[in-house]
């Protein structure tokens, strides 16, 4: 057997890959684990021994501004920040989700302290001025689809399209400019109502789901869902909103798409867990309702 | 079959010194099973006619289980004291074999959790006097938290008079959870801003259930951090505190090497 050349880039670049190979081996788990620890008995006890305390949304907000309250950190209108962790595992086991960047609509509105622009393509004058007082930038027919053929207007401007259904058909002139961006009902900028669709991308939360790159079936969501001085409640909905369009991306396969959800604040490191399973509901056939329409047929029949 | 173990040895010398002392051999009964299938089937033969020869390639096998490297299962057995981590008086609970074996059978700590004994300790909570803690985590997490020293950060412009809620919300921060009404201040109230206090320690008392124990903390204003702040030599903020701090557990003390 010939002996490896040991001066060849591709010797090097194997024993560099067997080295990075070792070491990814050694890679600690991003994913979230903590079922085989103890249950809490007392009151007072270590937290890392045990498993992580799983806070009612409202108590988790009471935590952080305690932290940030006057006396102590005096920062009231700090962000609430939300950690997302999901399993992006796909419909087969070597396939997984793709990245993807969204932005959920929420009921209870704060300053993102983003700029986003809107540009709004509708038939009609009345859909038009609902667009622009909602808050985009420009909104117009077909003549705007000319002024942008002709190059007055420029689409690298706007960092969002929305569109009416009834002006598609113009529409599709610029799909070649737009290409990614181009309005469909399934990002949601493909709508009847132009003024909820702007409105939702103002005020919404935008998030991106991203993958590890070694640790393919991991991704994390980071995004921010109001300030610490939001009602509580508020807050709340607001995080519920989120996690029903995290959820509106799961894949068609058993098992969790969101495995953790933690609640933090800076300056504070602390993370709180919180539950989200409380604010999605399942559609399951439920044998209570069952049940209950047997009962219904059998009053009837008597 | 019985097998015996011995110590395999390369050089004469100490083959002499097996041979003198019988000690260093090993003679116990290792009750281990190999289970192994065959690669290729042997030949089936009809009743009452002779087995059919085996050739070489029959006594190629596979091994399927080896008994001694598995996992074994976890015995019960019934405590007759308090162990710390695991339970009270009487308590059933289910253990490693081996850890079984050396830490609670063989001190007296517990006994086999056979059906004669779990009649004979049925009652054993009841006629046993002895100091219980409130669970057997407790005693666990008072030895952990004694020894700890802890940042209370406070803030430095806004006026303030510490109250409990600011030490459990610094133990949670350390991963501590310490519900607020566990923790008893000192008497004296500590207000501030007040810079002539940062760094410098008191400790708060904090009941576990039934236990007491104190911790030390140090308070912190919004100044540069001091990394291992737990190892410099403190100073009370109350004069009356000071000779119960300077009792409280030793903070840890680097390790050099005697030559």
């Amino acid at each position: 057997m010939a002996k490896p050349d040991f001066t060849t880039l591709a010797f090097s670049k194997m024993v560099r890959n067997h080295i990075s190979y070792r070491l990814l081996l050694k890679r600690e788990q991003r994913k979230f684990d903590d079922s085989w620890k103890r249950d809490p008995i007392d009151n007072v006890y270590v937290a890392k021994y045990y498993k992580w305390v799983v806070y009612p949304f409202s108590e988790a907000v009471e935590c952080h501004r305690e932290t940030h309250h006057p006396e102590v950190y005096n920062k009231p209108n700090a962000n609430l920040r939300v950690s997302i962790e999901l399993n992006m595992q796909g419909e087969k086991k070597t396939r997984y989700v793709d990245n993807f960047s969204r932005i959920a609509a929420i009921p209870h509105k704060f300053d993102n302290g983003e700029d986003r622009t809107i540009i709004a393509f509708s038939k009609s004058a009345e859909c038009q001025k609902e667009a622009s007082e909602a808050g985009a930038q420009l909104s117009g027919g077909v003549e705007l689809i000319k002024q942008i053929q002709n190059g007055q207007v420029s689409l690298q401007d706007f960092q969002f399209i929305v569109a009416h259904p009834e002006i598609l058909p113009e529409l599709v002139t610029l799909r070649g400019l737009m290409k990614r961006r181009f309005p469909n009902p399934r990002a949601g900028t493909l709508d009847a109502n132009l003024g909820q669709v702007v409105e939702r991308f103002i005020n919404g939360v935008n998030y991106s789901a991203i993958k590890d790159e070694h640790e393919k079936d991991f991704g994390i969501i980071e995004t921010f869902i109001g300030t610490l001085n939001m009602d509580a409640s508020q807050l709340e909905e607001n995080f519920a909103a989120l996690i029903r369009d995290v959820y509106s991306m799961k894949p068609k396969r058993e098992g969790h798409f969101i495995s953790r959800c933690l609640l933090w604040s800076p300056p504070s490191q602390e993370k709180l867990k919180v539950d989200h399973n409380l604010y999605l509901s399942f559609i399951e056939p439920n044998n209570e309702m069952i049940e209950e329409d047997e009962e219904v047929a059998e009053k009837i029949t008597l | 079959m019985w097998k015996s173990l011995g110590i395999i040895l390369t050089s004469p010398i100490k083959s002499q010194y097996t041979l003198l002392s019988a000690e260093n051999l090993l003679q116990q009964q290792l009750r281990t099973t190999y289970v192994l299938k065959r690669r290729s089937p042997a030949q089936l033969h009809k009743k009452g006619n002779a087995p059919k020869t085996l050739r070489s390639r029959h006594y190629v096998y596979d091994l399927v289980q080896q008994t001694h490297v598995e996992r074994q299962p976890d015995i019960d057995v019934i405590l007759n004291t308090f162990v710390e981590g695991l339970g009270n008086v009487g308590d059933r609970v289910s253990v490693r074999p081996q850890f079984a074996y050396n830490e609670l059978l063989l001190p007296g700590l517990a006994v086999y959790a056979s059906p004669e004994n779990i009649e004979k300790y049925k009652d054993y909570n009841s006629t046993i006097e002895e100091k219980r803690y409130s669970s057997p985590n407790a005693l666990l997490t008072v030895k952990t938290m004694s020894r700890i020293m802890i940042s209370v950060v406070m803030n430095k412009e806004m006026p303030w008079t510490l109250k409990p809620w600011h030490v459990k919300i610094s133990f949670r921060k350390s991963g501590y959870i310490v519900p607020e009404d566990t923790i008893t201040l000192p008497e004296v109230p500590i207000t501030g801003p007040d810079l002539s206090i940062e760094n410098k320690e008191f400790f708060v008392t904090v009941t576990v259930f039934n236990l007491i124990h104190h911790w030390s903390t140090s308070v912190t204003d919004r100044l540069p951090y001091t990394p291992f702040f737990w190892r410099e030599p403190g100073e009370a903020i109350i004069p009356d505190q000071a000779p119960i701090l300077a009792t409280l557990p030793e903070k840890p003390i680097k390790i050099k090497n005697i030559q």
